[in-house]
């Protein structure tokens, strides 16, 4: 450290001592990124997985958000997909662009649109939904959906997450889809649709970044939805062994 | 080094003479090697931490900063008290030091002790933009040693303060490796029955609230004056030497325990200022504190400085060795800290039915008053049946009654309590304050945000305190997180029911579910920062700005015209 | 007496000689001065812990009730040897001690604290 040391003569020492006084300073205000609202963003693969199942079925699956924003307002991208490796189809595209506000402690609303385009008709739904943490440590998501022809459906997603240790934990989810009318261009039945569960074993590689899982899967079809399946020539049940990663970025 | 003697002899030429010191620092990019990891940070003269700063009591200094980084940056000199635009804050004292530009400090030295100085920029200062001040005093001091050493310790961690931001917004829990797991649950079931068991954990999920919530950051390596354990700083000494220890929390969001394993400690300083001795085995010091301690050893042999974090996730470790390259044992970390529903009973709506049946030492969570050693009664003739703040005590009044975080001493031995802290020399005469002003310490851990009476900084009004006045500040904490809160530019006088001898400090913790008052004489005018000192906090909202209206001589015009300008933050 | 050192800190006597020491308390806290060995203070030091646990003590006050209290034992903490005076801020007193053999004398106040923060004096023998 260069440290120049000078004794200097007091004459002027009082106008370093009169300074203090408010008399030639401005108080200024406060113009920087701190008096902002905190803008922040985030990249999430809920799942990223290759899936097996047993009628030889393979696919390769992701589910993923976007965000960014501030404690008061973000935009989410929320994307899904499952691609038929074989028939190199989409089997489901769904991409979401959602406006999101928090509602109460733990709850935030949200509200956009849905675009559906996987191999077979189009649809786009306007959005409506409640996501957060349920007691108990639930992550809950729940959706409303009104399509441009007026078909109205609703999802609800669960997850919870039991540690086994701090870096083992297994994740149980749980998505389940009602359909308020029929539109059977897509397959979809009134009343209970269909539900998706999942059990996934991940272990924490990189901190949260990146987590390697296996797991299984459980699809299934219910009621007018199974019979537009069997009709079909598709199947109403399916199991799956799944392999893929978390991501978080 | 100092030319005394030039003193004298000019001192008889001009009647009033005085000592100037000009410095100078550099902002720069540096690399920080922790041992466990190489990292770039920033740092000061090309290091982190930065040089020790010693002034003198009474002199002026000069100090040239320049910004070699490409973004601003700036320099808070934490603690020391001088004229509110050399305070460093961007925003509230300054501008801020650009790019390429020097910008001088200059003020008068007020006061003596140990101190340390910061970037208040950003994340800068847990990116390693740190250092320390010592300031040698006029009179002698009510002590004695025979060498001394700065003991700075940080939370060195492999991300930036910007990617650890975002990462805790994302996902709160994020650094937390602490969490309770299935093993956990197996191991409290049996040794507090399935049925408690479960009852607890339900009554924690019912809350939404983690009772391993302890620290938001773990994964650091603990760097004591920027080595890690590995590398292992050493500070000799020569047996039957008495050393002084400025410890120095500059850490961004960690708490450490601190003990010497073989030796005991005598507290004489806290927060620069000097205390009525307390002989201890361990004390906790929290971020941004500092506490200067007296050791003695006789022995030619080495000692652990042993720094274990409050949620005992990671630890500093250094040593202190009649010879380099000597090492004595290091301990290993206790079990994890872990919260009670005590800890809890700052939060408002709390549905008491729930707690039925639940930990056992938590009962006495109606009172929000978890202070109950405030009443001066208690404080004189150490009672022995209550207090027991002694040796291996349970009992702490600054912890809420029941508390997972009471500090024990690891070898049963006294653990340092806000309590036993009196002042030496009180600064200010003891007098009723003129008002009082309630700061609720509050924040959503699942937001990640936090703030003070529920309003972040980017949506609250400055707090108006009028020059002259004495505020009584009273700080509840309704979060399960431990904040120490500090005022820049003038004395925070914790209130531990010693009337005028209560000690003076620049941060004041205040842990979960307690109710903490201190007071400050407003005797410094212009405008002030006041947050918690956990970085990651204080950028999440927990910050207020301080203005002081009035000055010494009557400046009410100035004020006026100011505050108009002012009005708008 | 200061908070809390001695002037002076350092004193001279010969072996055989009696030195009248008038101590004054110029501090604001309670503070002892104590003629002895290291080991002797070393002891008293525990009893004066235990003065401060019983109130006896407290910071810049005696409490000389709670000194004269019957301890159960047919002892109090009356603090009264010949060899050490406990004074409170401002008050005087004197302690005359006759050095007898050269030895590792040290005059010392053992108040809890203030003997580790440097509160004592070393007695050199000429």
């Amino acid at each position: 450290m260069s440290c120049i040391r000078s004794i200097v003569a007091v004459s002027f020492l009082a106008s370093i001592g009169v300074s203090t006084a408010v008399t030639a300073q401005e108080m200024i205000s406060d113009t920087t990124a701190r008096k902002q609202p905190l803008t922040t963003w985030g990249v999430q693969f809920e799942e990223f997985e290759y899936r097996y199942s047993d009628d030889d079925e393979e696919l390769g699956v992701w589910n993923a958000d976007a965000f960014y924003g501030t404690d008061d307002f973000k935009v989410r991208l929320l994307t899904t997909g499952e691609y038929e490796i074989e028939e190199q189809a989409y089997e489901t595209l769904e991409n979401q662009l959602v406006g999101q506000i928090p509602i109460s402690k733990f709850f935030d609303a949200k509200a956009g649109v849905r675009f559906d385009t996987p191999e077979g008709p189009d649809r786009t739904y306007a959005v409506l939904g409640v996501a957060g943490l349920a007691p108990q440590w639930f992550e809950i998501d729940a959706n409303l959906y009104v399509s441009k022809d007026g078909d109205t459906s609703a999802e609800l997603d669960a997850e919870y997450e039991l540690l086994f240790t701090n870096y083992w934990i297994l994740a149980a989810t749980l998505d389940a889809s009602v359909a308020f009318s029929e539109d059977e261009e897509i397959g979809v039945g009134k009343g209970l649709v269909s539900t998706e569960t999942g059990l996934r074993l991940s272990y924490d590689l990189i901190d949260r970044a990146f987590s390697p899982y296996v797991g299984v899967v459980h699809e299934r079809k219910y009621g007018d939805s199974a019979d537009l399946a069997e009709a079909d020539g598709g199947g109403t049940e399916d199991w799956f062994a799944v392999i893929g990663a978390r991501i978080a970025f | 080094m100092k030319p005394r003697f030039l003193t004298g002899l000019l001192s008889l030429l001009m009647p009033a003479m005085v000592l100037a010191g000009e410095y100078d620092l550099t902002v720069d990019r540096v690399k920080i090697d922790t041992g466990d990891f190489v990292k770039e940070g920033i740092g000061y003269n090309g290091a982190s931490p930065g040089p020790v700063m010693r002034f003198k009591e009474g002199e002026n200094v000069k100090i040239n900063v320049t910004n070699n980084l490409d973004e601003m940056t700036s320099i808070h000199w934490h603690g020391l008290i001088l004229p509110f635009d050399q305070d460093g804050v961007p925003g509230i004292s300054f501008p801020g030091i650009k790019p390429g530009e020097t910008f001088t400090y200059e003020f008068p030295i007020q006061q003596a002790g140990t101190y340390w100085f910061h970037s208040h920029s950003g994340f800068q200062e847990p990116d390693g933009a740190y250092g320390a001040i010592v300031i040698e005093p006029e009179k002698r001091e009510p002590f004695r040693y025979d060498r001394e050493y700065v003991v700075q310790l940080t939370d060195k961690h492999p991300h930036s303060g910007d990617r650890i931001m975002r990462n805790l917004k994302m996902i709160p829990d994020y650094y937390n490796r602490e969490q309770q797991t299935v093993g956990e649950f197996f191991s409290d079931a049996s040794k507090n029955g399935l049925m408690n068991t479960i009852r607890d954990r339900m009554a924690w999920g019912d809350m939404r609230m983690m009772k391993a919530d302890v620290e938001d950051l773990q994964g650091f390596t603990g760097l004591i004056n920027g080595k890690g354990p590995e590398q292992n700083w050493t500070g000799l000494f020569e047996p039957g030497e008495r050393i002084r220890l400025r410890f120095i929390n500059s850490s961004a969001m960690t708490y450490f325990d601190i003990r010497i394993t073989g030796l005991d400690m005598t507290v004489v300083q806290a927060d620069g200022n000097n205390v009525q001795p307390v002989n201890v085995d361990e004390f906790r010091i929290g971020v941004a504190e500092t506490y200067d301690v007296i050791v003695h050893p006789k022995d030619e042999q080495a000692y652990t400085i042993f720094a274990e974090s409050m949620g005992r996730s990671g630890y500093a470790r250094a040593t202190l060795a009649p010879e380099e390259g000597m090492e004595a044992a290091v301990p290993q970390l206790r079990d994890p800290a872990r919260l009670t529903m005590a800890d809890m009973s700052g939060m408002p709506g709390m549905d008491h039915g729930n707690m039925a049946g639940m930990d056992h030492g938590d009962m006495d969570m109606n009172s929000s008053e978890g202070m109950s050693g405030m009443d001066h009664s208690n404080m004189e003739g150490m009672d022995h049946g209550s207090m027991a703040m002694g040796k291996g005590g349970q009992n702490d009044p600054f912890y809420a009654k029941g508390s997972g975080l009471v500090p024990t001493a690891a070898n049963g031995g006294k653990f340092l309590s806000y309590a036993d802290l009196k002042a030496q020399d009180p600064l200010y005469e003891d007098r009723e304050p003129t008002r009082e002003i309630e700061l609720r310490l509050t924040g959503n851990m699942e937001r990640y945000t936090w703030s003070i009476n529920g309003v972040k900084y980017e949506d609250a009004d400055p707090i108006r305190l009028k020059y002259g006045e004495r505020v009584r500040f009273k700080f509840v904490n309704e979060t399960m997180m431990t904040h120490p809160m500090h005022l820049h530019g003038m004395w925070s006088i914790l209130d531990v029911g010693a009337d005028q001898w209560n000690p003076i400090k620049h941060t004041v913790s205040v842990q979960p579910g307690t109710t903490v008052y201190m007071e400050t004489e407003v005797d410094e005018p212009g405008q002030w920062a006041f947050h918690c000192h956990l970085s990651y906090h204080a950028a999440a909202g927990m910050f207020r700005k301080v203005i002081v209206e009035g000055g010494p001589e009557s400046t009410q015009a100035k004020t006026d015209v100011i505050a108009k300008d002012g009005g708008e933050v | 007496m200061y908070d809390n050192y001695y002037e002076p800190e350092e004193i001279s006597v010969k072996p055989g000689e009696t030195v009248r020491f008038v101590v004054e308390n110029k501090g604001n806290l309670v503070h002892e001065f104590n003629v002895g060995t290291p080991d002797m203070h070393e002891a008293h030091r525990e009893e004066m812990m235990m003065m401060v646990e019983h109130g006896v003590i407290q910071g810049g006050k005696l409490n000389h009730d709670m000194m004269n209290m019957d301890m159960g034992n047919g002892h109090s903490m009356k603090h009264d040897d010949p060899n050490s005076v406990l004074l409170e801020p401002g008050q005087s007193k004197e302690v005359v001690w006759k050095f007898s053999d050269k030895g590792n004398i040290e005059f010392a106040c053992n108040v809890p604290g203030h003997y580790q923060a440097g509160m004592y004096g070393e007695v050199n023998f000429e």
